[in-house]
C-alpha cells in the first residue's frame, strides 16, 4: 500500500515535471504518427474548450445574434450589454445583478472558510497518521479514508435535520461545517501522501536540536510540505465552489445561497435570456477557472495522489 | 504535565478535530440513515414508527422510482465506459512531450474544475431545440434534415446526452490518473519492444495496458461513484420529470418535495450500499488481475 502510494506520487510528479519542461520521449518519430497526434490534440482541445467558448460567445452576443439560425460562431456584433446587465453597471441593473454579486460573495466565504478549516485540520491529522505511532491508528485511518468510497449524499438528510434542529439552516456555519466534513478525507489523503515523500531525517535533526514534535511540525515539516498543502487547499476550494445539492437544501435565501444555487434558479425561471444566463455562468465559473489554469500543477499533483485510494 | 506525557498525548490532540468532525457529521449521519430507513418518518404527519421494510416496498412499487434506478444504470454504463475509454485515449495522446504540452494539460483540466451546475446550463443552451449550436452544426454538416428536440422526448437519448455532460466534466480526472501511470512506465520497456519489432498498437496492448491497470481501476471507480450519484446535470437538463430521472434526484424529490423522509433515507441507504459494493468489487477485480498480469 505504502509502496504503491509512493510510486503514484512519483508518477504524479513525473506528470508535473513533464508539463513544466523537458522530459518524456517520443514513442515514434514517423511523420504520419506526428500529424495524427497533432490532429488528436486539436480534437481534444476542441472537446475540452468548445462549451466554454460557446458560453463566452453567447454572453458577448446580442439577443438576436445569439438566437440566430444557423448559429454565429463568433459574436456579431460583439457587445458587453449582458455583462453590464448582470453586473448592474450603468444603471442597467436587473434583479440579477444583486443576486449574482451577493451569491458570488457567499460562494467565496463558504468555499474559502471550508478550505482554511479543512486544510488546518487535515495537516495535523495527516501528520499524525504519517509520522506518529499511537493506538487505533490504522482503524481511524482506514475508517476516515473509507468515507471516500461512499457517496457524500449518504449523509444528506441527517445533516439537514441536524442543522435544522440546531437552528443553523440558512447560515454560513451549516454550509461550512458540512463542506469540511465532506472534504477532510480527500485532503488528509493528499497530505498524508505528501508527508510520506518528506524524509523523516528532517524532523529527527530538529528533535536532536531539542524541538518537540509539535515544534518540528510547525517549523520544519509545514514549510517543506507547502506544495502538498497548496494542492489540498486548491482542490478543497474548487470542490466547495462547485457544491450544489447540499447548499440547495441548507440555504433558503440570498443571505447564504452560493452562486451555483442562484444560477440554477435563474435557469429554472425560463425567462432569463441565454445571453444573460451565459454571462452569469461565465462569472460563476471565472474564479475556479482562473485558479485551475494558474495552479494546475498543484491540482495534477493532488488529484493523482488523492484519486488513488 | 511532563514532556513524555505530552508527547504521548500529541497524536490524540492532533486528531481530535478530525474525529469530532467526521464522527459528528459523517459517521453519525450515516448511522442515522441506516436506522431511519426502516422507520416511517414524515415530519408533517407524525408519529415516527418502525415499519421494517415498508419504505423499501413502497419505493419499489413506485414506477417513477423504479425508472430512476434503470436510468441510473444507464448513466453509470455510459459514464464509466466513455470516461475511461476517452480518458485512456487522451492520456495516450498527451503522454509524449511536445511543445505547449503544459498549456494543453492545464486547459483540459478546466471542465473538471468548473461547477457542474454552470456546465449543465451551458450544455442546455448547446442542446437547445431552436437556437442550439448542436442542431445548427449538425444541420450545416447535413447530418440531420431538420432541428431536433434533443432532451425530454426519447428516454435513452436524453440519458446519453445528459451523461455526456458529466463525462465532459469527469474525464480530465481519468486522464490525469492514467497519464500518471503511463509516465511511470520505464521507457526501456518500449525501447526493447521496438528492437523486437513491435508496433505501437502491440506495445500499447502488451506493455502499457497491463501496467496501467491499477490506474484504470481507480478511474473506473471514480466514474462509477460520480455517475451513480449524478444529480446536478439531471436537475438542470431533465428537471424532475421521470423520463431522465436519477436515483439521487428521486431521493431529493422524495425527501424535500414530498417530505417523505423515511423513503428518502431508504433510497440513500440503497444507493450508498450499491455504491460501496460496486466500487469494492471493481477494485478487487481489476486490482487482482493487475497483480496477476
Amino acid at each position: 500500500m505504502m509502496a504503491e502510494a509512493d510510486t503514484r506520487d512519483r508518477a504524479a510528479r513525473a506528470v508535473t515535471r513533464a508539463a513544466a519542461g523537458p522530459a518524456g520521449r517520443a514513442l515514434s518519430g514517423r511523420p504520419a504518427w506526428a500529424a495524427g497526434r497533432i490532429a488528436a490534440i486539436a480534437v481534444i482541445l476542441l472537446w475540452s474548450l468548445f462549451p466554454i467558448y460557446w458560453a463566452f460567445n453567447t454572453s458577448l452576443s446580442t439577443l438576436t445574434g445569439a438566437d440566430s439560425t444557423p448559429a454565429h460562431y463568433v459574436p456579431s456584433p460583439l457587445v458587453g450589454t449582458s455583462y453590464r446587465a448582470v453586473l448592474g453597471i450603468g444603471g442597467a441593473g436587473s434583479g440579477i445583478s444583486g443576486q449574482l454579486g451577493r451569491s458570488l460573495l457567499n460562494s467565496t466565504i463558504e468555499s474559502g472558510a471550508a478550505m482554511v478549516l479543512t486544510v488546518v485540520i487535515a495537516v495535523f491529522a495527516a501528520y499524525a497518521f504519517a509520522r506518529l505511532r499511537f493506538k487505533f491508528k490504522r482503524t481511524i485511518f482506514v475508517s476516515v479514508l473509507a468515507t471516500l468510497l461512499l457517496p457524500a449524499y449518504a449523509t444528506l438528510i441527517p445533516l439537514y435535520r441536524i442543522m435544522a434542529s440546531l437552528g443553523l439552516v440558512n447560515t454560513y456555519i451549516a454550509v461550512i461545517l458540512v463542506y469540511v466534513s465532506g472534504f477532510l478525507p480527500l485532503a488528509i489523503w493528499i497530505l498524508y501522501n505528501y508527508f510520506n515523500t518528506i524524509p523523516p531525517e528532517l524532523e529527527e535533526a530538529a528533535s536532536v536540536d531539542g524541538a518537540s514534535p509539535m515544534v518540528a511540525l510547525l517549523r520544519v515539516v509545514i514549510p517543506v510540505a507547502m506544495p502538498g498543502i497548496a494542492a489540498a487547499a486548491i482542490i478543497t476550494f474548487l470542490l466547495g465552489w462547485a457544491q450544489f445539492l447540499f447548499p440547495l437544501i441548507l440555504t433558503t435565501d440570498l443571505s447564504t445561497q452560493p452562486v451555483t444555487v442562484i444560477v440554477a434558479a435563474l435557469n429554472q425561471q425560463r425567462v432569463v435570456p441565454f445571453t444573460l444566463l451565459m454571462a452569469c455562468g461565465v462569472l460563476a465559473a471565472a474564479i475556479p477557472g482562473v485558479l485551475a489554469l494558474v495552479l494546475n500543477r498543484y491540482i495534477v499533483q493532488g488529484v493523482t495522489a488523492g484519486a488513488v485510494k | 504535565m511532563n514532556a513524555s506525557f505530552r508527547r504521548r498525548m500529541l497524536p490524540y490532540v492532533l486528531l481530535s478535530p478530525l474525529v469530532v468532525f467526521i464522527g459528528a457529521l459523517s459517521f453519525v449521519p450515516t448511522a442515522v440513515t441506516t436506522v431511519q430507513a426502516f422507520f416511517r418518518v414524515m415530519p408533517l404527519d407524525p408519529p415516527t414508527r418502525f415499519i421494517g421494510l415498508g419504505n423499501f416496498k413502497a419505493l419499489f412499487s413506485n414506477p417513477v422510482i423504479v425508472t430512476s434506478w434503470v436510468n441510473t444504470a444507464g448513466y453509470v454504463a455510459i459514464g464509466v465506459v466513455l470516461s475511461v475509454v476517452l480518458g485512456t485515449a487522451i492520456a495516450v495522446a498527451l503522454r509524449d512531450r511536445f511543445r505547449f504540452r503544459g498549456i494543453v494539460l492545464a486547459v483540459i483540466i478546466l471542465p473538471w474544475a468548473l461547477p457542474a451546475v454552470v456546465e449543465a446550463v451551458i450544455w442546455s443552451w448547446i442542446y437547445n431545440p431552436t437556437f442550439g449550436v448542436l442542431n445548427s452544426a449538425l444541420h450545416s454538416a447535413h447530418a440531420i434534415g431538420g432541428y431536433h428536440v434533443w432532451l425530454g422526448l426519447n428516454r435513452w437519448l436524453t440519458i446519453l446526452l445528459i451523461e455526456i455532460v458529466q463525462v465532459w466534466q469527469i474525464t480530465p480526472l481519468s486522464v490525469l490518473i492514467i497519464l500518471a501511470a503511463l509516465q511511470s512506465i520505464q521507457p526501456d520497456l518500449y525501447e526493447a519492444a521496438r528492437v523486437d519489432g513491435a508496433g505501437p498498437l502491440q506495445m500499447f496492448r502488451r506493455i502499457s495496458l497491463p501496467l496501467i491497470r491499477p490506474a484504470l481501476a481507480i478511474a473506473t471507480v471514480e466514474a462509477l461513484v460520480l455517475s451513480l450519484n449524478i444529480f446536478d446535470q439531471v436537475y438542470i437538463l431533465n428537471g424532475i420529470a421521470p423520463l431522465g430521472s436519477s436515483v439521487m434526484l428521486q431521493t431529493y424529490v422524495t425527501t424535500f418535495q414530498n417530505l417523505n423522509f423515511g423513503g428518502g433515507y431508504a433510497l440513500s441507504l440503497l444507493i450508498t450500499v450499491v455504491t460501496a459494493v460496486l466500487s469494492m468489487a471493481t477494485l478487487a477485480l481489476l486490482y487482482r488481475r493487475a497483480e496477476a498480469a
